[in-house]
């Protein structure tokens, strides 16, 4: 990494920018500022873990080698490290700009304009709970994924970020009319959630983590040499009934595990509308707690996702999408956890501000569209069933008949994934849904879609259907509408944003210049 | 242009498996099986390249850009003028050989991005003078 030069930023010219007003939170911040003295504990001891491993060994060796006083450096070098972070670390927001210093040797200033930020997270780690701090992170929205480039101000008392964030908002969508309004609470979490959580999945994830880690401490303590599977005396149970009390045993622990987790991240769930700023607040976790702002300009759609367990049990989960944040980001867009259904949709007709893009009935893409999904689920699993049937016809085994069992579970999801498929366009929002083992239903506001594809393939064409791609700053980027017919995905876009795509198209033919040939 | 890239690819996908079925003897397949991916690509050589140019197409309006792209899936893409954000003028090796340049626009979101591929170089170059001066005429931060 090249050193940057950043002592030399040129002073912006200070008249441009009214003084922030006396008192306020931004004045204070006006000058350069240290992060909260009580960081010189937190990085301490932050440090310490982090050396964990080093100074271990470092005991270790004490103990074989005898006691002698260097090895205390052991522990000097991680709190001096710490201390350094504070001294050379320093923020300020003046004339518009927020500027963060850090670093001793290479020395980085990071400096972006109030006006971009975007989001502003406040998170706390179990240490600085107890020291009454936070870590606010400002998101500006930025492609770059470096941790170099992020805007964190890493301990700051709570009551100080909490101003901060609220005046770093305001000023960035400029809006001189707050009213002072009590915060409203829209949805709070609920203990019932947590029959949602064994259906996510996540318990899974865990368990997998879980495994992986505890297999690699047994490799490294050297469990697998001395294991020998014939020393160990099974029950007295036959396989019959083995099999499934360890299938049980295994379902139960994922499950306490997904509990677990949905516990940790989601305890104390709450979100609130900020009323007179226009924003959406989001607090949560058990451990480690977290607060979201988002700024409701920004919201430019939900997502409602509801994979197969969870609608089996009326659930689903929201998510917002957030121009300028992306799919990196999900973190900060989390609306609702998986919780009831119910809950799900009415948090979303709030935040859409308009109960029909929820609400209406979605319109079907048609006979063709729904050949398309039989003859796609159908064709794969045809061949697999056709293959193990000729492979048992050719002398092979005959459990390889079990490929005949694709065809029902293919028909299932073929009928699933064409009875979810849909869309619609009202109120000003273009609403798409389709899958089936996660079936989402993304709904988008108009004035957020940047531009249109349309996407077919040959096949596809030649149903005379086209996929209907709305591109957008957030989220995945992109709300694709699957398989719509030629026709009415263009009256779609159309209708959507009126004068941009009528010029390109009559009658479906497209006028166009040819390129140049090669 | 697109003739000479899918030819170049060909080849070498051609002639790694020769390499590797011959002499090498990496993989044990029947000559046949070579000899009917030779035939597979000389068609892909000879097809997909015209298939390409007969699909292309833009467009700019005053107020949008339009492309048609793709053979096998054939993508149309429209970006309304206001929401451009960079507009880049890129020419590769190969198209510099025969004087092209592809012109790539792109929006906020990162599935929009358009790209006009194979353009006459002077052509590329008066677009790109073209869509920063509309881009710049409208108002807005383009997200």
């Amino acid at each position: 990494m090249t050193p940057h030069d950043g002592a030399h930023v040129t002073e912006p010219d200070l008249s441009a920018y009214p003084p922030p007003e006396p008192g306020t939170e931004l004045q204070r911040d006006a000058e350069w500022q240290r992060l909260d003295p009580r960081m010189l504990f937190v990085h301490p001891i932050r440090e310490v873990i982090r050396f964990l491993p080093v100074l271990i060994v470092f005991a270790l060796a004490r103990t074989a080698a005898g006691g002698e006083p260097w090895q205390l450096l052991g522990v000097a070098i991680p709190v001096a490290l710490g201390l350094l972070r504070y001294l050379t670390t320093r923020f300020r927001i003046a004339a518009g700009r927020i500027e963060l210093q850090r670093g001793l040797l290479n020395r980085h200033v990071l400096s972006t304009p109030v006006d971009r930020v975007r989001t502003v997270d406040l998170t706390s780690s179990p240490i600085h709970r107890l020291l009454g701090l936070t870590t606010l992170k400002i998101g500006t929205g930025t492609a770059s994924t470096s941790d170099e480039d992020r805007i964190d101000l890493d301990g700051l008392p709570l009551d100080r970020a909490r101003a901060l964030r609220e005046q770093l908002l305001r000023t960035s969508t400029a809006d001189d009319a707050i009213e002072e309004s009590p915060d409203r609470e829209v949805v709070t979490f609920a203990l019932s959630w947590l029959r949602f959580a064994p259906l996510t999945g996540s318990g899974v994830v865990i368990a997998a983590a879980a495994l992986g880690a505890a297999s690699q401490l047994l490799q490294a303590t050297g469990f697998f040499e001395r294991f020998n599977p014939e020393t160990v005396r099974l029950p007295g149970l036959s396989l019959v009934v083995l099999v499934p009390l360890l299938v049980a045993a295994a379902l139960a622990v994922v499950s306490l595990l997904a509990i677990g987790g949905y516990l940790v991240t989601n305890w104390g769930f709450r979100l609130t509308r900020t009323r007179g700023s226009g924003t959406w607040h989001l607090t949560r976790g058990l451990f480690t707690t977290r607060e979201t702002t988002l700024d409701d300009e920004r919201v430019a759609g939900v997502n409602v996702s509801e994979p197969l367990g969870l609608r089996a049990a009326r659930g689903a989960r929201l998510s917002a999408i957030v121009t300028g944040l992306d799919r990196k980001q999900q973190g900060s867009s989390a609306l609702v956890p998986p919780g009831p259904l119910a809950v799900v949709e009415r948090v979303a007709r709030e935040v859409l501000d308009s109960a029909e893009p929820v609400d209406t009935p979605l319109v079907g893409h048609g006979p063709r569209a729904v050949r398309r999904r039989w003859t796609r689920a159908l064709a794969p699993a045809g061949v697999v069933a056709a293959g193990g049937v000729l492979a048992v016809a050719l002398g092979e085994p005959t459990w390889l008949l079990a490929g005949l069992v694709t065809l029902p579970v293919a028909a299932l999801l073929a009928w699933d994934r064409t009875r979810s498929l849909g869309h619609a366009l009202v109120a000003g929002h273009l609403v798409a849904r389709s899958g089936s083992v996660v079936r989402r239903r993304r709904i988008l506001e108009a004035d957020h879609v940047i531009g249109w594809n349309f996407q077919a393939t040959w096949f596809q064409r030649r149903a005379g259907l086209t996929t209907l791609v709305a591109t957008t700053a957030g989220g995945n980027q992109a709300v694709a509408v699957l398989d719509v017919p030629e026709g009415e995905a263009v009256r779609v876009a159309q209708a959507a944003l009126p004068h941009l795509i009528g010029e390109f198209v009559e009658l479906g033919d497209f006028p166009a210049q040819s390129a140049a040939r090669a | 242009m697109w003739l000479t890239t899918s030819a170049a690819g060909a080849l070498v996908v051609l002639v790694a498996l020769v390499v590797l079925a011959g002499p090498m003897g990496v993989l044990d397949v029947p000559w046949w099986l070579v000899a009917l991916a030779g035939a597979l690509l000389a068609a892909y050589v000879a097809v997909v390249p015209q298939w390409r140019y007969a699909v292309h197409r833009w467009e700019v309006t005053d107020t949008a850009v339009y492309t048609q792209t793709g053979w096998w899936t054939r993508e149309r893409r429209i970006a309304p003028m206001s929401r451009i954000q960079t507009v880049d003028h890129v020419e590769g090796a190969i198209s510099r050989l025969f004087g092209l340049a592809t012109v790539t626009v792109t929006t906020a979101s990162a599935a929009g991005a358009l790209a006009i591929v194979g353009l006459d170089k002077d052509v590329a170059r008066r677009l790109v003078d073209e869509l920063t001066v509309k881009a710049d005429a409208v108002e807005g931060d383009a997200t």
